[in-house]
């Protein structure tokens, strides 16, 4: 393809070589070909990503109430008020809040879709049905999921309540309470998430090739031995993108926190996004949620960047 | 090459970032669309000699009306809105349910913000209509009212003074409610209780009307107090001498022994199972209805705009009771008002006056007073036929009747949504998690003082 590519572009050359007397690198004209072809989504990028980082940059450099037309610069006020404020309690709460949601989400997804996926790593009609049933929540919208579950939750008349005083126990305020709230939200996103992990896990372990096992046993590994020798180890790679892209959308929970809990009860569950969220539209402070933003985009990068370094090194491609 | 890249984008990051900084201090313009200043201008007059034919419709349009009335009034709503289509040939409404006053208020500033998708005409909770004004939101009604030679006066004072901002009209009054105390009449006669006037004698009442089981809970609590909307419980403060906001405009009295006093007591009550405190949850207002209904609570605290569900629903006779008071019995007004976006053009503004006015009409008032628990606004429907076929049919309202002019307009401030969202959740924390109410409070003032000072 490059060679056609190449030849074409000579006989382009030849042409133009009689109306000018410039030569033109092939590799720059390849990188200019290349760099057109992704110019839509770098203008993409642009416009609706970069662009509004600057902004939200900017306007934490302001007192921007979104109810007002105009707004003033005030240095870095902004700054001030969540590093030395009034902000700071509810930054390192909302940091907190969304770095424990994140550790379960994680948990859940990369341990309970493990052991789903081991569980149920066997072609057989009745296990496909099966896991169809685990992998289906997924495909329910979370804002359908959350009022259920909303109903689900409900201290007076919900079903988990009326289950635990089937066996004698007293109702549990899971909403309500700020001890089983933040657990409330994570059994919505478990129900959601898990079955998701499971597939993923499936896939990468039936491209594992059977010779690995057949030599191992032949060596005498045991199911244990073998999990963890070679299962564990040749599943990596899809443990770190399980891991990244689990940690990143679990970093931006938002939906079901706003639909169960609104960040109640005392902030137990405000993570970052909501806490972001109710700075812009309950508040409508628009500076201290962009300064706030700016902050949690900071982090993220960084983390990310941390954990793409930090994984580097014990990742296993080669199945 | 990356990094030249990165420098690139380092110099455009910083460029921008300088660019929109070299206006140092100049305010800049971040909507989209004209200004209420520049569409006062365009329309005309706000003082003064008014040229009514630039408030008229003179062509036909079709315009929108954001609402919170829920599907049990969606019959009314249609009813209302059909009368007023077919009454006249150029204005078309179209009625669009947005959900509760904060998704409305959510909705509301958003398309402002944007300058798009702006509903003609819209409800807002009486609460907003400061910030609202404040923030230049709110067309001001005043040359209409001059143009249409439209009668303020007959609303009651206290509806008229909610629904300004500067001494300017920003809204009417639409439906109009105040804070009440439902109890169980049955239960009442039963035990021979009265609710007090008194915020002194709860006590007594609280101890006479909880009833416990054997093993020491809560069987009917006394009464229940929301924990979801401050505005429930704000009133019990300000007849105690409590000032939310004090003169200065930049302070809280919310530290300060009495208002300490008054959480705490609210506290004890809580503690000996007396009443329970709902929390903010969004089942907060429905279990705390249902306990009613079930005969788990001998009274609730909660809006007279309930009326009729709590009547429907209840199968004991339903009283409503003014809200014990301390140095004064002052209430305030909830419900909602009808304002028209400033940023519309004129001709949608036009059109939503119109409507608004009919909504506004005593007929439609009082369509929403029969059908509901809101309440009649205009004063001269009720030395009525009308207003006593009223009273006749809903006996109870006389609680309210009897003290129209303690209902006074909300607490008018630009951070009071702040405020609002710090003291129900610190109240809420205090009173269900435990914890020492005089550090609560010392600590939840601190942060409103903040709030204040920078709004």
């Amino acid at each position: 393809m490059q060679a056609v590519t190449l030849q074409g572009y000579d006989k382009h050359k030849r042409g133009c070589s009689n109306m000018s007397n410039k030569k033109i690198n092939p590799r720059s004209a390849s990188a200019w070909k290349d760099f057109l072809c992704v110019l839509p989504v770098l203008v993409f990028l642009a416009v609706f990503t970069y662009y509004p980082i600057v902004k939200l940059l900017q306007i934490s450099f302001t007192d921007w109430n979104l109810l007002n037309d105009t707004w003033n610069y005030v240095g870095f006020k902004n700054w001030v008020w969540l590093f030395g404020g009034s902000g700071t309690k509810y930054l390192w709460n909302s940091l907190k809040v969304t770095c424990l949601y994140s550790a379960g989400e994680l948990f859940i997804t990369l341990v309970g879709g493990m052991v789903f996926a081991l569980i149920f790593n066997r072609m057989t009609k009745g296990f496909s049905a099966m896991r169809a049933i685990v992998f289906m929540p997924k495909y329910v919208a979370m804002s359908s999921a959350a009022v259920v579950f909303l109903w689900i939750f409900n201290k007076d008349n919900g079903i988990f309540n009326y289950l635990l005083s089937l066996v004698g126990l007293p109702a549990v305020d899971w909403l309500g309470n700020r001890h089983m709230a933040l657990i409330s939200v994570l059994m919505l996103t478990g129900w959601r998430c898990v079955g998701y992990g499971m597939m993923v896990y499936l896939a990468a372990m039936m491209g594992i090739a059977q010779d690995y096992y057949e030599a191992a046993s032949l060596d005498g590994a045991n199911k244990v031995q073998r999990f963890f020798k070679i299962t564990l180890p040749m599943l990596s790679p899809t443990t770190l993108f399980l891991f990244v892209t689990t940690f990143l959308s679990s970093m931006k929970v938002f939906q079901s926190v706003d639909i169960l809990t609104q960040g109640g009860p005392y902030r137990s569950t405000e993570v970052f996004v909501y806490n972001i969220y109710r700075y812009a539209m309950v508040d409508f402070r628009m500076d201290r949620a962009s300064t706030v933003a700016i902050f949690f985009f900071v982090l993220l990068l960084i983390v990310t960047i941390a954990t793409m370094k930090v994984s580097g090194g014990n990742v296993t491609y080669d199945s | 090459m990356r990094k030249k890249i990165a420098l690139v984008m380092a110099a455009v990051t910083a460029a921008t970032t300088l660019a929109g900084c070299s206006g140092g201090g100049s305010t800049g313009k971040a909507g989209g669309q004209s200004t209420t200043a520049e569409t006062s201008a365009e329309a005309g007059e706000t003082t003064g000699e008014v040229d009514a034919s630039k408030y008229e419709v003179t062509e036909p349009i079709t315009i929108k009306w954001w609402h919170a009335l829920e599907d049990q009034y969606s019959d009314t709503v249609q009813k209302v809105v059909d009368d007023f289509n077919n009454s006249q040939d150029l204005i078309t409404v179209e009625a669009e349910y947005i959900g509760s006053y904060s998704k409305v208020n959510e909705a509301l500033v958003a398309a402002h913000a944007a300058g798009t998708d702006l509903p003609a005409i819209t409800v807002a909770n009486t609460s907003y209509i400061a910030e609202y004004g404040a923030g230049g939101l709110t067309e001001d009604l005043t040359p209409y009212i001059q143009a249409s030679d439209y009668d303020v006066t007959d609303f009651g004072d206290g509806m008229i003074k909610a629904c300004q901002y500067n001494d300017k009209v920003v809204s009417l009054p639409f439906l109009i409610s105040t804070q009440i105390m439902f109890y169980n009449k049955d239960m009442a006669d039963e035990m021979g209780i009265t609710i007090p006037e008194k915020w002194s004698d709860m006590d007594a009442f609280l101890d006479k009307a909880t009833q416990k089981n054997a093993d020491g809970s809560t069987a009917v609590y006394g009464t229940i107090i929301p924990g979801w909307d401050q505005w429930y419980f704000e009133t019990f403060y300000q007849n105690n001498g409590v000032k939310i906001i004090n003169d200065d405009q930049v302070t809280t009295d919310l530290a300060d022994e009495k208002a300490v006093a008054v959480a705490q007591k609210i506290k004890d009550w809580c503690d000996k199972g007396y009443t329970y405190w709902t929390g903010t949850g969004d089942d907060a207002s429905s279990n705390m209805r249902q306990n009613f209904i079930d005969g788990k609570a001998f009274s609730v605290v909660h809006t007279t705009s309930l009326y009729n569900t709590y009547v429907d629903q209840c199968d004991f006779e339903v009283g409503m009771s003014w809200l014990p008071g301390g140095d004064t019995k002052d209430q305030e007004i909830g419900g909602c008002a009808l304002l028209i976006p400033a940023k519309n053009d004129q001709a949608t503004k036009n059109a939503a006056w119109q409507f608004m006015q009919y909504l506004c009409s005593k007929d439609v008032n009082m369509t929403w007073a029969e059908g509901t628990g809101y309440m009649p606004t205009r004063k001269s429907v009720l030395d009525t036929d009308e207003g006593k076929a009223f009273l006749e049919k809903k006996p109870a309202f006389q609680a309210i009747l009897d003290n129209l002019d303690e209902i006074n307009p909300r607490i008018q401030h630009k951070a009071w949504g702040q405020l609002a969202t710090i003291w129900k959740n610190s109240m809420a924390e205090v009173m269900m998690e435990g914890g020492d109410v005089p550090s609560a409070m010392e600590q939840m003032a601190d942060e409103i003082n903040d709030v204040l000072g920078d709004s």
